[in-house]
């Protein structure tokens, strides 16, 4: 999942990146308004934890902008504005959530996952695909009631895919979701996971839950797919 | 507690009480005057009656009357009477009415007419008129020259006193309606009279902290109540815009702590979660954010002192250009490294001032000029100084200032909101500034001139030169 930090406090803004991050969350930050539009229009983020007062442009203006364009990315003001026409502005002016400063970390991480589960059209917090298990609140992943060990990226990943379950879903959709902007287009790094993944999940000789379709991408599915299987 | 309807009330009705009781009593006195003169004159009609019907006759005095005449001196109804004496007290002739009584006269050196009150002889209350006559001219007068003849007429009074008593009591009567009526009728027309007084006073009343934006329609009011209502609206307008302030102050404050305390938080929490994690930078962030909240809570201390007048500034003379130079060192590299061209226009100049206060002052316009000008624009630092007093000008290039900015530019928390990156400027700099220099009698204002650029006018008194 990706998300984008706006945030004009520095300090904040490398805490919540390196928080996210520690969670799973591929994280783009930004420091005002203008770069912040500049980022959300050119990606496609899963979610986007802005500020509302920011330098150049504020919160609430980036988020109109972004409605007016049409992008539906969900997202979350995080802001020390905490009265209640404050909150009521905000959410109507196209806000999917709304956290006051100071807040808990945990309390931000569920509501980013939240965001992320409603982003995909589900509110189950455990993805079941045939024999696997996938525990999006807890991070862990089961085949054959035996935990698989992932990395952060390639839980990252399988969750991705897991939420788009039966979904053909292309490299650039996957570069767009799990990869943040330090990461180069135009290496092989979705394939190189994608194979370590496989790797892990048929370690225990299961049947393979990951097909790929030549020139599209990849499915996550039960039902083995005939053609183009490699 | 003292009510003005209450007072009014009650000396109106009161002095209403004494015109009313004057004026009946004054009424009662003429009214019974008159009826006793008209007595008296009936009095008199029936003596001269009798005076005029009195004459001698065949040697003694005898009145000539018809019955009809002597009908209220009979003895059958006995109304009035009259005895007429001889000048040597003999009775000449006497009303049947008197029976076996006579009149007694109290005078008898009667000199003039006199009336009196008297008891009858049946002890009824009577009044009384005694005279000395000549006889008319009659036949034989040539018997009686000279004859002064006393006459006394005495008439029943008894309707009279009831007539009296009748007066009276119509006049009690009117006095306690009239107190009454004026009783009710004051009261109406105060309570009418000082309704508005009461609308203002259960409006005033209703004034609280959370309705300071109500004012009073002076329009309808009196012309009376039109200052007092005019007063109260400034007062209001002027406690609204203190109470904003305070509120816009308190939230302010919790607004700029929420920032550094997510910091904290965030930074202690991701600590503990990934301790793996922890970097040495995290202790000094964490000492960065403490070391800023103190020094908003220093600010904010110094401005609250400032405002409770606890702030005294000792004066001194000061050499304000070795002070500015000494001021403007720490900020030098700063200046070198954002390109900055320092133009110096400085006169050498002695003034009064607290050289803290004013190194403060000046501490506060130089970091903001360094931090806030343009990129490779310029700053001018320039002192003049006349008998008149002095002046420090700050001035520096500045992108995106607008006139509105430079209006809030002095106000708690003012930050174009470019400044709030970072961390290092709270917006409380200058409002101390300006607070410092009040403190010293000096002024502080900001000007931005046509080619937008900020200049900061530090005017102050000049030191007067010893004697000697």
């Amino acid at each position: 999942m990706r998300v984008l930090v706006v945030e004009d406090s520095s300090r904040l803004q490398r805490t919540l990146g390196t928080a996210l991050r520690k969670s799973g969350y591929a994280v783009d930050l930004a420091g005002d308004g203008d770069e912040a539009l500049w980022l959300a229009e050119s990606h496609d983020y899963d979610v986007i934890i802005m500020d509302i007062m920011l330098p150049k442009r504020d919160g609430l203006a980036v988020l109109g902008q972004l409605r007016a364009h049409g992008k539906t990315t969900h997202v979350l003001l995080l802001t020390a504005r905490d009265t209640v026409p404050d909150r009521v502005r905000g959410l109507r002016a196209g806000a999917d959530d709304y956290l006051v400063k100071p807040f808990a970390l945990e309390e931000l991480l569920a509501r980013v996952d939240s965001l992320c589960r409603r982003a995909y059209g589900t509110k189950q917090a455990v993805i079941t695909v045939s024999d696997l298990e996938i525990d999006t609140l807890g991070r862990h992943v089961r085949r054959c009631h035996k935990t698989v060990d992932l990395t952060a990226r390639e839980y990252l990943l399988l969750e991705y895919l897991a939420r788009r379950l039966g979904q053909v879903v292309t490299r650039s959709e996957i570069e767009e979701h799990i990869y943040d902007g330090q990461v180069d287009p135009m290496s092989n790094v979705v394939d190189s996971a994608i194979c370590s993944l496989r790797k892990k999940l048929g370690e225990y000789g299961e049947a393979p839950l990951i097909h790929t379709r030549r020139g599209l991408g990849y499915v996550l599915d039960e039902v083995s797919a005939t053609a183009a299987t490699s | 507690m003292i009510s003005i309807r209450r007072q009014l009330t009650r000396e109106l009705i009161g002095a209403f009480f004494i015109l009313l009781g004057g004026a009946l009593a004054a009424l009662y006195f003429a009214a019974r005057d008159e009826i006793i003169e008209q007595f008296d004159d009936a009095l008199r009609a029936k003596a001269l009656a009798i005076s005029s019907l009195t004459m001698p006759h065949d040697g003694e005095i005898r009145l000539d009357a018809s019955d009809q005449f002597f009908r209220s001196f009979s003895k059958q109804r006995p109304l009035d009477f009259y005895e007429i004496w001889s000048p040597d007290n003999q009775v000449l002739a006497r009303s049947e009415s008197l029976s076996e009584a006579n009149l007694s006269l109290p005078d008898k050196s009667l000199t003039r007419p006199r009336i009196w009150n008297l008891q009858l002889p049946d002890n009824r209350p009577g009044r009384a008129l005694a005279l000395r006559f000549s006889p008319e001219e009659g036949e034989h007068q040539e018997l009686f020259p000279n004859l002064q003849l006393t006459l006394m007429v005495a008439s029943d009074s008894e309707p009279l006193d009831e007539a009296l008593q009748e007066l009276l009591g119509i006049g009690c009567i009117a006095g306690v309606l009239l107190a009454g009526a004026t009783g009710w009728l004051v009261s109406r027309v105060l309570k009418r009279g000082l309704q508005p007084l009461k609308d203002l006073a259960d409006q005033a009343a209703r004034i609280n902290a959370d309705s300071l934006t109500s004012r009073f329609p002076a329009a309808g009011l009196p012309a009376e109540l039109q200052p007092i209502a005019g007063r109260l609206n400034e007062l209001l307008a002027r406690l609204e815009i203190s109470f904003e302030r305070e509120r816009r102050f308190s939230a302010d404050v919790a607004h700029e702590l929420r920032t550094p305390l997510a910091e904290l938080r965030t930074l202690m929490e991701c600590a503990l979660k990934w301790p793996e994690a922890r970097e040495p930078a995290t202790d000094r962030e964490v000492l960065a954010i403490a070391a800023q909240m103190q020094a908003m809570v220093a600010s904010l201390l110094a401005l609250v002192r400032g405002e409770e007048q606890q702030l005294v500034a000792h004066l001194e003379t000061v050499d304000l250009t070795k002070l500015t130079e000494d001021c403007w060192r720490p900020f030098a590299g700063r200046a070198v490294e954002r390109t900055l061209m320092i133009i110096w226009e400085v006169a050498t100049v002695q003034t009064l001032a607290d050289p803290a206060l004013l190194r403060s002052i000046l501490g506060n316009l130089f970091e903001n000029a360094v931090d806030y000008a343009s990129a490779g624009g310029e700053i001018r630092i320039r002192i003049e100084g006349d008998a008149r007093g002095v002046k420090l000008r700050v001035r520096n290039s500045t992108e995106n200032l607008s006139m509105e900015d430079v209006a809030k530019m002095f106000d708690r928390f003012w930050r174009k909101e470019e400044a709030r990156s970072g961390g290092k400027h709270f917006g409380l700099g200058l409002s101390l500034a300006k607070m410092f220099s009040q403190a010293m009698g000096w002024s502080l204002n900001a000007e931005l001139d046509e080619q937008r650029r900020l200049e900061f006018v530090l005017s102050g008194p000049v030191s007067q030169p010893s004697a000697g």
